[in-house]
């Protein structure tokens, strides 16, 4: 049974460290609107801001090159720093897509990245950063089913931004907006993928097939 | 406050003017949801009051100076709308009563919201008055819970306020304009309901000791009700999502 919990309901008697909780006097209780599985315990906060942590991937747009650092623009978030090594060569530019992963947290506002890596055309769209894992995911599973059908190639980033480019990219869109209004259902990926079935344009469905063979062609042996 | 010479009657055959009892509250419903720029909001009409709240933030503190290293900043702004009231409200932006509303609503969510998660960061909330019918501070909190709550910000409770007034010897909840104008005294109230802490207690009139633990008992119990509203409105704006998802 999945039940919403508002902030100040009972989660369980003993206390337990779990994100979108708190303890007191030796119970715990929720601190944002949860999704509670009375089964299994799992926890699903619904909404909230996104704390990094190391090697989440984000995606943003660079919106400062001084030498050797680039300041890139996390929308939700804050800010994250590309800083140049030694023996690196980026040529990144004011306006250049880039995702990249976290290697270290400043300070509330600001992380620091590493393995920039450039995005090239595309569209960029903004979704709620509680909803970001259920766009992923378990296993990559969801995004694998949007690219896999339409044709397009996505990047996820944990701050909330992911970027769009090739295929169907608008079945892609309304793939994610499906999925951001309905995070906290069961059976979602199934349910986006016979959605994106019915809406995707068939010359997309062409392209992909063919890809696919290409794939197929191009697997080796000891794989 | 009215004067008291021309004080109008306020009991009409043992009931309230608006035909209530002594313990029964207008009717109530909140909205959560309904503005899509801000992170959290709620629509609150409670009687004839109408009350939109909005949350924006964790953000980064502005100016610089204001950001506390260890915990988050909160703003709350408590306004009325010029055309919110049956007299002239004049012009819009913030009076002395406004401000000092705004703060002891800041006071009482600083108590629930668990500031330390959002160290360097500020919260905005607001909570405008579209139409005011006697308590607004009241239904003001109440609807900034819920918005805070859509908002996700974290919270040890989802808090709720409701006024009481004393009409002669008797305890009167939720109290309306005329009420609130010509009562010997009216109260003030927010409640944490988890553990029943108390995080605003304002009182003008006077009342005996008796008098207010009969109203304490009285908010208690109207309370469960304030909060079964607040749970549903947050209820319903994660279901509705779901409807949509069976139609397709």
């Amino acid at each position: 049974m999945k039940k919403i919990a508002i902030p100040g309901d009972e989660i369980s008697s003993i206390p337990k460290r779990v994100n979108g909780t708190y303890i007191d006097k030796g119970k715990t209780y929720a601190s944002t609107i949860t999704m509670v599985d009375s089964d299994t315990g799992h926890l699903l906060p619904l909404e909230g801001a996104w704390s990094p942590r190391l090697n989440d991937t984000v995606v943003g747009v660079v919106t400062m090159v001084k030498n050797h650092v680039y300041e890139v623009d996390l929308s939700h978030f804050g800010r994250g720093l590309i800083i140049e090594g030694k023996f690196d060569k980026l040529s990144l530019s004011v306006g250049d897509i880039v995702d990249a992963r976290v290697r270290d947290i400043e300070d509330r506002k600001t992380v620091i990245l590493e393995n920039p890596r450039k995005l090239y055309g595309g569209i960029l769209v903004s979704i709620k950063p509680a909803k970001v894992p259920r766009v992923i995911g378990k296993e990559n599973t969801m995004v694998k089913t949007i690219s896999s059908i339409t044709g397009s190639r996505l990047a996820v980033g944990y701050n909330g931004t992911i970027w769009i480019s090739g295929g169907d990219q608008s079945a892609a869109l309304i793939a994610i907006e499906v999925i951001e209004n309905e995070a906290h259902t069961s059976g979602l990926t199934e349910r986006v993928r016979i959605m994106l079935e019915k809406i995707v344009k068939p010359e997309f469905k062409e392209l992909q097939k063919q890809r696919e063979k290409n794939e197929r062609d191009n697997k080796t042996d000891w794989e | 406050m009215g004067s008291s010479s021309n004080k109008p009657e306020l009991l009409k055959n043992g009931k309230r003017l608006d035909g209530r009892d002594f313990n029964e509250l207008r009717e109530l419903k909140i909205e959560a949801g309904i503005l899509k720029n801000a992170d959290g909001s709620a629509y609150l009409e409670w009687g004839n009051n109408k009350v939109l709240a909005a949350v924006y933030g964790p953000k980064e503190a502005v100016p610089k100076h204001f950001a506390d290293p260890t915990k988050a900043v909160i703003k709350c702004r408590y306004a009325m709308a010029p055309f919110s009231s049956l007299e002239d409200h004049g012009r819009t932006g913030p009076n002395r009563r406004a401000i000092e509303i705004s703060k002891v609503a800041k006071e009482a969510f600083e108590n629930v919201i668990i500031l330390n998660d959002y160290p360097g960061a500020q919260i905005d909330i607001f909570m405008e008055i579209l139409q005011s019918d006697g308590g607004t501070r009241a239904a003001g909190i109440t609807a900034a819970a819920v918005a805070l709550a859509n908002a996700g910000i974290h919270m040890r409770d989802l808090i709720y306020s409701v006024s009481v007034g004393r009409i002669g010897e008797h305890m009167a909840i939720d109290v309306n304009k005329i009420e609130d104008n010509y009562s010997d005294a009216d109260m003030p109230v927010a409640i944490s309901p988890r553990n029943n802490e108390l995080l605003l207690l304002q009182m003008d009139g006077g009342l005996t000791k008796k008098q207010y633990e009969e109203s304490m008992v009285m908010i208690l119990e109207a309370g469960k009700k304030i909060h079964e509203v607040q749970r549903k409105a947050l209820e319903d704006y994660y279901s509705i999502n779901k409807k949509n998802t069976e139609q397709e």
